[in-house]
């Protein structure tokens, strides 16, 4: 018996960094929306944040909190801007908060598709299919690495939908974008938006 | 004076054995000697406030310690990594008072006992009350910063300081006009260039703390960069002050050691002889070490003014021992000829020296030191040539008056026209005129324009400033006080006022130490608003139930504030040991039973309405370019006056020497037209005078009496002439090659020296012949 040429396999396709980055590039002007649910030990419960994220120009992300409040950060060449209404903008250096700083440059890195970029600060490891896969970037910089264990990425296709920020000490961050963003829309609970951010793509 | 006559192979001995003292000497005073580069010593005492404190408390104003350091040749990211290992290698080391590259959070600048402070340190307490709608408002505003980037900063800060005054003190620490931030470090605007601002402990005049310093830098930068590529750029007055000094004592050097082959050369062709050149530099030695171990014994420490003018000065010995040898012939004793000389070299030698006492009474130390090392060095000069130098030279070298040539040259001289009277004072006056009426400032008193900086380093320096923000160098505003305590409350009252004149445009920013410690009066007003410990507890519990936080999230809070509350003001020198005493030390000078605080500024474009709002204040903007300028004037003025003083002294040793009123006047004929050409040749070309060219003139009057009474002293005897006529040429060509080489040089003090000594020697030696000269035509025809 002839084997099947060139079948469909059903075997779904297996996802790269270079599929994935190539994917995920995504030329200036861009924006998308974001949830973002952010812990501490000196709150009550986990704060939750819907916003979007812009990105006007190759040097430039705009953070943009709309709920529960109104903020902006931009970050551009490793310093932070923080605009609240009525205050004087706060700005700080991107290099006082490493694991800050590592977020962001990933962040620009992949909407530029600039592989060389990324893979100068991180380790990249890819799990899993096209159509549900994870990227995990680990610092390289011994600095970072004390305060950042991992970036994990999640996505669907071309799509980013989560971003995790695990740090060395306190609990990971995350902050779901595009597709999985507009599902939380009326999602509080912190499983379930877990569960939103990995896509099924982890195990819970 | 009858000594048996040596072995020439004895003279040469003792030659060697005068050779070797010297230099025994030369090493012992080169260790003993405290050269110092403070231009303090050599300006006469500071009399307006400016010059007070320019001189008396800062050296030079907090500016001129600023060392601007720009890094540049690699991407941003390795530029700010390099900056901060830059910095982390010079903070450290004690020559440095201040390191900064805009990567100092400023969260360091409090010391943890002095943390509860920051209540009073802070202006919060100004405008608000700790009350629990204040406090609920800020708790809001927390939990937002725990939403946002800067979580991870603010989370660690907050239990103890739930309003956040750690930060913005650090904010308002951070200077006034800071430039752009990049990758956690300073920026040019162009984002290309990593910047830095070093402050030395060092002063801006004293080059050998300032080359120490700029060394330092360059050896920690080549550290970091490693082989980058990157680029180090050090701007500043003490970076020039280093780079010029090594110029010129580079150019020096070598013009020097051309003038060392010259001389040798010339001596050894007009006595064919190799061991004249070192019999003829002996005499010199000898005075320079001479007066050099005078000032040293006078005086605490040496100038190296006094030695760049005394060495000058003292030039004119090294013509002493060429009479000498011109002179001596078979047959004469060589110390019946020292003998037979030494009416004319000590008539020059005694009124060159006696002139230089009015330096004495001068009140300038500088002065007094110069004094002190020609007359010394003169003395002693002469004194060798006179007792030790006879005993030495070949008593029967070749008779100069043998000579053909010259016998030719002094016939062509004999039948030039002799100088008239009137044609002597019509050529004074057309002089006169010119150096008069030459357009262009007569004086030049920017001591700096002496060694100045290449145009391209100066707009370089420019760029920097403005980029950092740092303060300028020739302006500043000072306040005077009883006390430290009252000064600071001043420059609080002065300070809405510079804020209005920076958003008006007149300056860019400014800095003071108000700006970092409150006055007394300030830190109790704000302990009388802070709320008692129960009271505030109960406003804070009642703010955080009502917040996102937990109960149990701030813990230290109230005690700080309590702390804050019934403690003592801090003064300045509680900060004593904390990274906040450098950035008030340079700001705030304590003495006993005064205080002067001063505000540096930045970008200054309207100096007359600062000095008004500084006037306004108690406060006064000081010049310190001018200030400096009206120092030189000053001195300037003591030794025009000085040398008033030693033209009478000069004449009136000259009549006494010569005795009759003609030959005096012949005698001084040629120094006086010389001095009045020079200074119309050198206005004529646009030349701005300054002190260089003084010395330098002093220089060639001396030569210029010299020729002269050498002239007259040769009477009309013709062998006589001719010897003498020797002894000036040789003079005067060792003289004009040394100093026409300086005056090639690029450097401008160099060039000052050299132009007007060398052009001092020709018209010496040529008006001496035009105008002392005796007609030499009895033996004449005889030859």
């Amino acid at each position: 018996m002839a084997p099947p040429l060139y079948a469909a396999s059903p075997e779904p396709a297996r996802a790269d960094s270079d599929w994935i980055l190539a994917r995920l590039v995504q030329p200036p002007p861009a924006r998308t929306s974001f949830v973002e649910l952010r812990g501490s030990k000196l709150l009550k419960k986990p704060l939750r944040l819907q916003g979007e994220y812009l990105r006007p120009d190759v040097d430039t992300l705009v953070r943009q909190v709309a709920a529960p409040y109104v903020e902006t950060t931009t970050i551009r060449a490793g310093e932070v801007e923080i605009a609240r209404e009525g205050k004087t903008p706060r700005r700080f250096s991107l290099a006082r908060v490493p694991e800050m700083a590592a977020l962001q440059a990933s962040f620009g890195a992949l909407l530029s598709g600039d592989r060389r970029l990324l893979e100068q600060h991180y380790r990249l490891d890819t799990q899993g299919t096209r159509q549900r896969w994870t990227l995990t970037l680990t610092p390289k910089d011994p600095v970072v690495l004390q305060k950042l264990e991992a970036v994990t990425l999640y996505g669907s296709g071309s799509e980013l939908r989560c971003i995790e920020t695990q740090p060395v000490n306190g609990e990971s961050q995350r902050t779901l974008l595009a597709g999985a963003a507009r599902a939380a829309g009326t999602v509080y609970a912190p499983g379930a938006l877990a569960t939103l951010c990995y896509g099924g793509a982890k195990a819970q | 004076m009858k000594l048996p006559p040596m072995t020439p192979r004895s003279r040469l001995t003792l030659a060697l054995l005068w050779l070797a003292v010297l230099a025994l000497a030369g090493w012992w005073l080169g260790s003993r000697v405290e050269l110092s580069g403070d231009l303090r010593k050599f300006m006469p005492a500071a009399e307006t406030r400016a010059q007070k404190l320019l001189i008396d408390e800062l050296g030079e104003g907090p500016g001129s310690r600023l060392l601007l350091v720009a890094l540049s040749g690699s991407d941003a990211q390795t530029l700010a990594m390099q900056s901060s290992a830059l910095r982390e290698r010079l903070l450290p080391q004690p020559q440095f008072k201040l390191v900064a590259n805009g990567g100092d959070s400023g969260l360091e600048a409090i010391p943890e006992g002095l943390r509860p402070y920051r209540y009073l340190l802070s202006d919060t307490a100004d405008t608000h009350r700790f009350d629990r709608a204040f406090l609920s408002a800020e708790l809001g505003q927390r939990v937002q910063d725990l939403g946002s980037p800067a979580a991870a900063l603010v989370e660690p800060l907050l239990p103890r300081d739930p309003t956040l005054e750690t930060l913005k003190l650090a904010e308002a620490w951070q200077p006034a006009n800071a430039p752009q931030r990049l990758h956690g470090v300073w920026f040019d605007r162009a984002g290309r260039e990593a910047l830095l601002a070093i402050e030395t402990r060092a002063a801006g005049f004293d080059p050998k703390g300032q080359q120490t310093a700029v060394d330092a830098i360059r050896a920690a930068f080549a550290e970091v960069a490693g082989n980058s590529g990157s680029r180090l750029t050090l701007s500043g007055p003490g970076a020039f002050s280093v780079e010029i000094g090594g110029r010129t004592a580079k150019e020096a050097g070598w013009i020097g050691t051309i003038d060392s082959v010259i001389f040798v050369l010339l001596l050894w062709l007009a006595y064919r002889s190799w061991k004249a050149p070192l019999l003829g530099g002996l005499p010199l030695a000898s005075g320079g070490l001479a007066g050099l171990a005078a000032v040293t014994f006078f005086f605490d420490g040496v100038h190296g003014i006094t030695i760049a003018f005394g060495f000058t000065l003292i030039g004119v010995a090294q013509d002493y021992p060429i009479h000498l040898f011109s002179h001596q012939r078979a047959g004469l004793s060589p110390w019946a000829s020292a003998r037979a000389l030494w009416p004319t070299l000590g008539t020059g030698v005694a009124s060159t020296c006696i002139a230089y006492f009015t330096f004495l009474v001068s009140g300038v130390d500088g002065l007094k030191q110069l004094a002190v090392f020609t007359i010394a060095g003169l003395g002693v000069a002469a004194l060798t040539t006179r007792f030790l130098l006879p005993g030495l030279i070949d008593p029967t070298p070749r008779d100069a008056a043998d000579s053909l040539r010259l016998a030719e040259l002094w016939e062509r001289f004999a039948r030039w026209p002799r100088l008239s009277g009137p044609a002597y004072y019509l050529l004074a006056a057309a002089a006169i005129a010119i150096a008069w009426w030459a357009p262009g400032p007569f004086w030049q008193n920017d001591l700096s324009r002496l060694t100045p900086v290449p145009a391209p380093a100066l707009a370089r320096d420019a760029q920097l400033r403005g980029e950092l923000g740092a303060p300028d160098v020739r302006y500043l505003v000072a306040v005077e006080a009883r006390n430290a305590e009252v000064a600071l409350q001043v420059l609080e009252r002065l300070q809405p006022a510079l804020a209005k004149l920076r958003a008006d445009g007149a300056i860019a920013g400014f800095d003071s130490a108000a700006r970092y410690l409150p006055s007394q009066a300030v830190q109790r007003a704000r302990q009388a608003r802070l709320p008692e410990r129960s009271q505030l507890q109960r406003a804070f519990n009642g703010a955080v139930s009502g917040s996102a936080f937990t109960a149990d999230a701030f813990d230290g809070f109230v005690d700080d504030v309590e702390t804050a509350r019934t403690a003592p003001p801090l003064a300045p020198h509680d900060l004593d040991g904390t990274p906040l005493a450098a950035a008030i030390g340079g700001l705030l000078l304590e003495r006993n039973d005064h205080a002067t605080a001063l505000v540096s500024l930045n970008g200054l474009r309207d100096p007359a309405a600062v000095a008004r709002v500084a006037k306004e204040h108690g406060a006064a903007l000081l010049d310190l370019k001018q200030a400096s300028e009206s120092l030189v004037a000053a001195y300037r003025e003591r030794v025009l006056l000085a040398l008033a003083l030693a033209w009478v002294l000069l004449i009136i040793t000259v009549w006494i020497a010569l005795g009759q009123p003609q030959r005096v006047l012949r005698v001084l004929s040629p120094m006086v037209l010389t001095t009045l050409l020079i200074l119309a040749v050198l206005r004529g070309f646009g030349v701005e005078l300054n002190l260089f060219h003084l010395v330098a003139l002093i220089l060639a009057a001396g030569l210029g009496l010299d020729y002269a009474l050498f002239f007259d002293h040769a009477g009309d005897d013709h062998a006589e002439q001719l010897r003498t006529l020797h002894a000036i040429i040789v003079c005067s060509l060792t003289t004009l090659l040394v100093f026409a080489l300086l005056a090639l040089s690029s450097i401008p003090v160099l060039r000052a020296i050299g132009s007007t000594v060398a052009l001092g020697v020709v018209c010496n030696f040529v008006l001496a012949l035009l105008l002392v000269r005796q007609p030499a035509t009895r033996k004449a025809v005889n030859t």
